[in-house]
């Protein structure tokens, strides 16, 4: 079974920590940055939807 | 309001980017693809499989102000549901600009029945809120 082993920093109702991640963009058909505090600025909503990995059968 | 869509696994961008040229099943995909290949923010979100060092199936919704609203995960053999998680992600608009209205399970645009200053008025009257 899956094991994680610590407890998630994020709690419903309460503000998600700032985070950056590294993406491929493929509209742009090039490399970029996901940055949260820019979502804020630009009041946009975001639905993160994480998976195991690629090359399967999501 | 807008929505950006953001998918993650531990896999690097490169590889998301090798994925997308060769799978035509991805050949829509106008999402950006993010890596986390260390597992960080995965482990934020509590998805993180530290035994196989992959990401379980986690699905978050974030308001424009940062606030996480929703929180979804299954694990590796349950694949998720569209129209449950954008009938959730309609849901949490809605109620962002209807702060005194609740979204009942049955609710699924603007337009159905929502429950109006749930209060004191309405305990074991839940019924004929939602009936009346």
């Amino acid at each position: 079974m899956a094991d994680t082993t610590l407890e998630p920093l994020v709690r419903l109702g309460h503000p998600v920590p700032d985070f950056e991640l590294a993406v491929y963009d493929p509209v742009k058909d090039d490399f970029g940055q996901f940055v949260l505090a820019q979502q804020k600025a630009n009041k946009r909503w975001t639905i993160l939807f994480f998976y195991p990995a690629d090359f399967t059968f999501v | 309001m807008g929505c950006d869509v953001v998918t993650v696994s531990t896999d690097t961008q490169f590889v998301h980017l090798a994925w997308k040229k060769s799978e035509k099943e991805l050949a829509a995909v106008k999402y950006p693809m993010a890596a986390d290949p260390t597992g960080k923010v995965s482990r934020m979100f509590g998805v993180y499989d530290e035994a196989a060092g992959l990401a379980l199936r986690g699905t978050f919704v974030i308001s424009p102000d940062g606030v996480l609203l929703n929180s979804e995960v299954n694990f590796y053999n349950m694949g998720r549901n569209i129209d449950e998680l954008m009938r959730k992600f309609k849901a949490n608009v809605y109620m962002g600009k209807k702060p005194n209205e609740v979204c009942p399970s049955k609710w699924k645009d603007e337009g159905d029945k929502t429950l109006v200053n749930p209060g004191a008025k309405m305990v074991g009257k839940v019924h004929e809120a939602l009936n009346g």
